[in-house]
């Protein structure tokens, strides 16, 4: 069956359960991700943006299988992969990397560089013998900016930028087809955030890889992205071109992520006018009825406490949650 | 040279670049353990004691299981009596002479003449002479005690006795004290060298303590990495019994074990073993719990690295710095169990020799020969002080917070 996107999520579900007393057992969900669908193109790139703890990176991971799902579907190639075991997942690991927040946790620090690089080559039978295990590492230490005698060394001999490098390295070395960036950047310097972006762009262009982008920054993700979708309480609450939704930002909660981008021009920043939301993000152990965003919202209806709203496409491709758009 | 001004290449860039030899992390402990004087004084103690319970027996004139008991209860100095010009003796504690040279070498017991225990006195012919060796005092002293409450009584042995050197007294205070030539260390009550027992004990606490502690590590990281990885339910079964088996004292364990199975050094071992890796699956639990959260661990997953490689490769390597730690610690426990166990007599079985056995065979004569019990009670002490500072300075050395 073929498919459109590379990968694609249908309506995927991740909570966590949180059981508490001792002998009267009560079951409480965290909703960290709650119905969530989208799907990525070969060489797209998807951005995810949200505040902290919106789910993005439980998206991430349980793309990957890293959390069992809890409900949804997941496919790849059009394959429903959602309910396959360790063994069966694993040609598909080959297929799925990750790249991860921070550089400094991401690597073991037990082991040589050429050891960390290696397991993703040994994993997946990607080299015949130990020469071309040695050739194909120092060749990924080289794509990657990195010299091949670096090999030889232990993570706590790099600096942050270098290592996130490495992690990329072991990512690229099982010659993936979808890459999730989790928050790649982040914990990096302004300018190596730069050289890390454009080398991720520069091997998508080489390879035609699709990405899933993971950040909280926004004028990065607008950079990268071809798409971007915006999450907001384990909800995705608006989909589209990343010139559609920078421009036309359509869901509240857009508008006011949005309008927190500093513009660099003193004149024109202070004219600028700031939505700022009132209040603290609700709990997802208990999130409010309806739609999750009505409690801060200053659209806020009395249909929006009862009815949960659901993506709508208003232009093109540009779809977004919110009962205002409903027609 | 001729143009000064030429492009560097890249390649004499990048070469000429200063490369440091990598420290591996055994590397860098190893360097900050060197500094560390105490674990230094530790580590250089455990291999001396190591080497002298390894290769000293061989150099022991005696075995650990040599027998004269002629030679019972005699300590490491002893007090020289001269009799004649080129004779010499010992006056043990029970009542009787040992001929000695000068210089404190047992020669031997001299031939006995008459030896009458009514009137409380031997006769040796020692070198031709005829010596009496007359105690009779040592019982009158006691004997008249109530009588004689203005005398002070005396303890002394060199009270109890005098001699007499062909009829006539010799000066009994004219002796020096010398230390023992034959037994370094003494004898003890069946005239064994304590020394080569000691040395020997010394085999036996060492192996209780490093295959007790081998077989607490294995099992317990083993435990411990599976209840921690694995989470949930299995870790809350498994975690359960833990602590049951942790409620029980665990001595009790150990010396209800040793009832039951018949004891001996490999029964030792295997309860001290089979008790005692609760601690360390409990650390090693905590620590996989930590750090199978990681990033790494979720690269790994991600890659579809099998279970056990994680916990293998990844999780054990991150904990071995208190797996380590805990170990050197559990070494001196052990060794201090299995002393305990053969001090109450669970241990190991005569003739062989723990500490723990020499020090309770050396109770009995406590008051008279005290040096029996204190050597192998140094030797306990002394080994665990170094096992302690090793495990300290190790816990030091590899904490990677102290790392810069």
């Amino acid at each position: 069956m073929a498919s459109e996107y590379l990968v694609e999520v249908q309506g995927l579900k991740k909570y966590f359960t949180k059981t508490s007393g001792l002998f009267k057992k009560t079951e409480k969900h965290i909703k960290a991700v709650d119905n969530v669908s989208f799907g990525i193109r070969p060489g797209e790139t998807l951005g995810l943006v949200g505040e902290s703890g919106c789910g993005k990176s439980t998206t991430g991971r349980t793309i990957l299988k890293l959390y069992e799902p809890t409900g949804g579907k997941l496919l790849y190639n059009g394959e429903d992969i959602t309910h396959l075991n360790d063994k069966q997942m694993l040609p598909y690991r080959k297929r799925m990397q990750m790249i991860f927040q921070d550089p400094y946790a991401s690597l073991n620090s037990r082991m040589t560089i050429s050891d960390i690089i290696g397991e993703a080559i040994d994993t997946h039978n990607v080299a015949s013998s130990t020469d071309e295990r040695e050739h194909i590492i120092a060749s990924l230490l080289q794509r990657v900016g990195l010299m091949k005698d670096h090999a030889s060394r232990y993570p706590h001999e790099f600096s942050g930028g270098q290592r996130q490098r490495i992690g990329i390295a072991r990512a690229l070395a099982v010659n993936p087809e979808f890459i999730i960036c989790d928050e790649p950047i982040s914990a990096l310097d302004v300018s190596i955030q730069a050289q890390v972006v454009n080398m991720l762009e520069e091997i998508q262009a080489e390879t035609g890889m699709g990405y899933l982008f993971i950040a909280h920054d926004l004028s990065m993700v607008k950079h990268i992205s071809n798409r971007i979708g915006v999450m907001y309480l384990g909800n995705l609450v608006e989909i589209g071109g990343s010139d559609d939704v920078y421009c036309e930002p359509a869901h509240p909660y857009t508008k006011a992520l949005l309008s927190a981008i500093p513009i660099p021009d003193p004149t024109s920043e202070k004219s600028k006018s700031r939505i700022i939301l009132q209040g603290d993000v609700p709990s997802p152990l208990n999130p409010p009825s309806g739609c999750r965003f009505r409690t801060r919202c200053q659209y806020c209806m009395e249909r929006c406490s009862v009815e949960e709203p659901t993506l709508h496409t208003i232009n093109g491709e540009h779809q977004v949650a919110c009962h205002l758009y409903d027609k | 040279m001729n143009n000064e001004w030429t492009r560097v290449t890249r390649e004499e860039m990048t070469g000429s670049e200063a490369t440091r030899k990598s420290l591996t992390y055994w590397q860098d402990v190893w360097r900050r353990l060197r500094q560390n004087v105490m674990a230094m004084t530790g580590l250089i103690m455990i291999i001396t004691i190591s080497l002298l319970a390894i290769f000293g027996p061989m150099f022991s004139d005696f075995s650990y299981s040599d027998q004269v008991l002629a030679y019972a209860n005699i300590p490491p100095r002893i007090e020289v009596t001269k009799i004649t010009d080129d004779h010499y003796v010992y006056v043990h504690n029970e009542f009787r002479l040992i001929e000695v040279t000068a210089d404190g070498e047992l020669i031997g017991i001299p031939e006995e003449i008459e030896k009458n225990t009514i009137n409380r006195y031997i006769t040796y012919n020692i070198g031709g002479n005829e010596v009496k060796f007359d105690y009779s005092s040592a019982m009158a002293s006691t004997g008249k005690k109530g009588s004689t409450a203005t005398e002070e009584v005396s303890n002394k042995m060199i009270d109890k006795y005098e001699i007499y050197v062909n009829g006539s007294p010799i000066d009994k205070y004219n002796a020096k004290e010398v230390s023992n030539k034959t037994y370094f260390l003494g004898t003890d009550n069946l005239g064994r060298d304590v020394w080569t027992r000691v040395l020997y004990g010394a085999r036996i606490s060492l192996t209780v303590g490093l295959v007790a502690s081998i077989v607490n590590v294995f099992i317990g990281v083993l435990y411990g990495g599976i209840a921690g990885y694995e989470g949930g339910k299995v870790d809350n079964i498994m975690m359960r019994i833990v602590d049951i088996i942790n409620s029980v004292p665990l001595l009790l364990i150990v010396i209800m074990l040793m009832v039951v199975i018949e004891p001996g050094l490999k029964t030792i071992i295997l309860t001290i073993g089979l008790v005692y890796w609760v601690g360390m699956a409990r650390l090693v639990r905590g620590q996989v719990l930590s750090l199978k959260e990681q990033e790494f661990v979720l690269a790994a997953r991600a890659l579809g690295v099998s279970k056990g490689k994680i916990i293998v490769r990844h999780l054990i390597p991150n904990a071995i710095g208190p797996i380590v730690v805990s170990m050197m610690m559990a070494i001196p426990s052990a060794i201090f169990t299995e002393s305990f166990l053969s001090f109450i007599g669970l241990g190991v079985s005569a003739p062989e020799a723990s500490w723990g056995t020499l020090a309770n065979d050396a109770l009995g004569g406590i008051r008279s020969y005290p040096y029996q019990l204190v050597v192998p009670s140094i030797a306990i002490a002394l080994t665990m002080f170094a096992f302690n500072f090793l495990g300290d300075g190790l816990r030091d050395a590899l904490d990677p917070r102290l790392r810069k």
